[in-house]
């Protein structure tokens, strides 16, 4: 598989999981990747884990928490 | 036409181009004709106890048809008695009156050598000093030049002893034989440095006659460790005098030294930080007269900006140096072909498919022509295939929108801390 493809899979599922109502709660940094930690407190609470592999994807999902906490602190 | 004069902390020259301390300033006749050819300023050979050299002294590094990519030598500072000097060193000044003449300096680590060499050299008339803490072979054997300079507080010692004595301005040359020049540069700031230059050259062996498996050079089948330079070098020379000129701690001017060959080198160290430069390879390779050229190139270069002088140059691209840890990790760049200019060679796909990553596809195109193409979603913008692209204009490399905002890996990092320092298991389950 192309490496965008890898990349492109993980992405989506990062966006699926935001869309259904999680928020990004914790990411741990490993010699695997990372694993991303979701929460959700609504319709019930529950938390997922991702683990991603791709570069691009651990960029991604920093991106995002880091536009977010920069929205929050503006 | 912009004015090309400088003053490096004092030192005044008609021009940024000043000759290295090196063999082409070893006389009077030498340095007057590098005058007469156009260059602004002169650092003398090496002043200091009277050495003798061996005799095969120099080599070359020449690469794929390339005379001279690197430079190896042997020699020592002067070999002539320091009175002889200073008679030319007068009699070059009296002629030349308008041009910087900066003596180099080594001696032995103590006080009172220091005195009596700067008082002695001073008395005839010079515009600077320069204190070389950098030559690698011969005399660091000895305990001076690189030996002196890989340590910091020899290094603010002596500075201190020469600024006890001194009444023009000390340039002090650090060594690259180090891990970070930053740190002996700022004990030389404390020693009381008006400026620094660098770099000396770098510990090195031109290499090994395969045939008779000599050192190149050697000296009657045995060799030593020779000091390197020319072209081969700038980007050592060059990432080092940034990091001095984005260092606040060290904050005097700095005279560029490293593998300048030409006008355009000149420009990047003056963008990078440097007042002022030095040459001598080219100069080895080229003749005195490669100035005329340089002056050229300069003056056309400073009119199509718009600059009246060339010290609106100095320092300008320092803020655009950074660290690692503060670029922008979503900057993206991506390769582009252009088909009219591609001559087929297959340099970039083989390039990708074996050192990168494998995103330049070989296709045919609707008139049945090979052509070569980048999956862009797949180039990580790594620069080796227009690297590697012998024709001009084949290869662009083009910034893409990423569509994500700017962050670093250092705020990166802040941003994962941050975030797993807030989250709490007990409010989730």
């Amino acid at each position: 598989m192309a490496a965008y493809e890898e990349f492109a899979k993980e992405q989506q599922a990062i966006d699926e999981l935001l869309f259904k109502g999680y928020s990004i709660a914790g990411i741990q940094e490993d010699l695997d990747g990372a694993k991303v930690k979701f929460v959700r407190g609504e319709p019930a609470k529950s938390n997922v884990e991702l683990v991603l592999l791709t570069a691009d994807a651990r960029k991604y999902v920093t991106t995002l928490v880091f536009a977010n906490q920069k929205t929050v602190v503006l | 036409m912009a004015d090309l004069s400088i003053n490096l902390a004092g030192i005044k020259s008609p021009n940024p181009f000043w000759l290295a301390s090196a063999p082409p300033t070893n006389t009077g006749y030498q340095v007057q004709r590098a005058f007469e050819a156009g260059w602004g300023g002169a650092v003398w050979k090496t002043l200091g106890d009277p050495i003798i050299n061996t005799s095969s002294r120099f080599a070359a590094v020449h690469f794929n048809g390339q005379r001279v990519a690197g430079f190896n030598n042997i020699e020592l500072i002067t070999d002539r008695p320091l009175e002889v000097n200073l008679k030319e060193i007068y009699e070059t000044k009296k002629r030349f009156p308008n041009h910087a003449v900066i003596a180099s300096l080594m001696v032995e680590p103590t006080q009172k050598a220091w005195h009596e060499i700067v008082k002695r050299v001073e008395a005839i008339g010079v515009d600077g000093l320069e204190l070389n803490f950098g030559c690698p072979h011969g005399m660091a054997e000895r305990g001076m030049g690189a030996a002196s300079g890989q340590q910091p507080d020899l290094v603010l010692a002596q500075t201190s002893w020469v600024k006890e004595v001194a009444t023009t301005p000390v340039i002090v040359k650090l060594t690259p034989n180090i891990t970070d020049i930053t740190v002996v540069a700022r004990h030389a700031v404390k020693g009381g440095a008006d400026a620094i230059s660098m770099i000396n050259t770098i510990n090195s062996l031109a290499g090994v006659d395969i045939h008779s498996w000599n050192t190149i050079p050697h000296v009657g089948g045995q060799g030593a460790h020779g000091g390197y330079c020319g072209p081969a070098v700038k980007p050592i020379a060059l990432s080092m005098v940034a990091e001095c000129a984005r260092d606040l701690n060290v904050g005097v001017p700095i005279s560029g030294i490293g593998g300048i060959s030409t006008w355009q080198d000149v420009v990047e160290f003056m963008l990078m930080g440097a007042t002022g430069i030095q040459v001598c390879t080219a100069v080895m390779h080229h003749g005195f007269r490669i100035v005329e050229e340089m002056i050229d190139g300069l003056n056309n270069y400073l009119d199509e900006k718009g600059l009246a002088s060339v010290t609106e140059l100095i320092g300008k691209s320092v803020s655009r140096y950074s660290n690692w840890g503060d670029l922008d990790l979503n900057y993206k760049v991506v390769a582009r072909i252009n088909e009219e200019n591609c001559i087929n060679c297959n340099k970039c796909h083989i390039a990708c498919e074996d050192a990168s990553h494998q995103c330049i596809d070989m296709l045919t195109n609707a008139e049945g022509k090979a052509i070569l193409q980048v999956r862009e979603e797949d180039c990580v913008g790594c620069n080796l295939c227009s690297i590697v692209c012998p024709a001009d204009g084949a290869i662009d490399m083009v910034p893409l929108e990423s569509g994500l905002a700017p962050m670093t890996w250092n705020e990166r990092q802040k941003v994962i801390s941050t975030l797993n320092g807030s989250y709490s298991e007990a409010e989730v389950v």
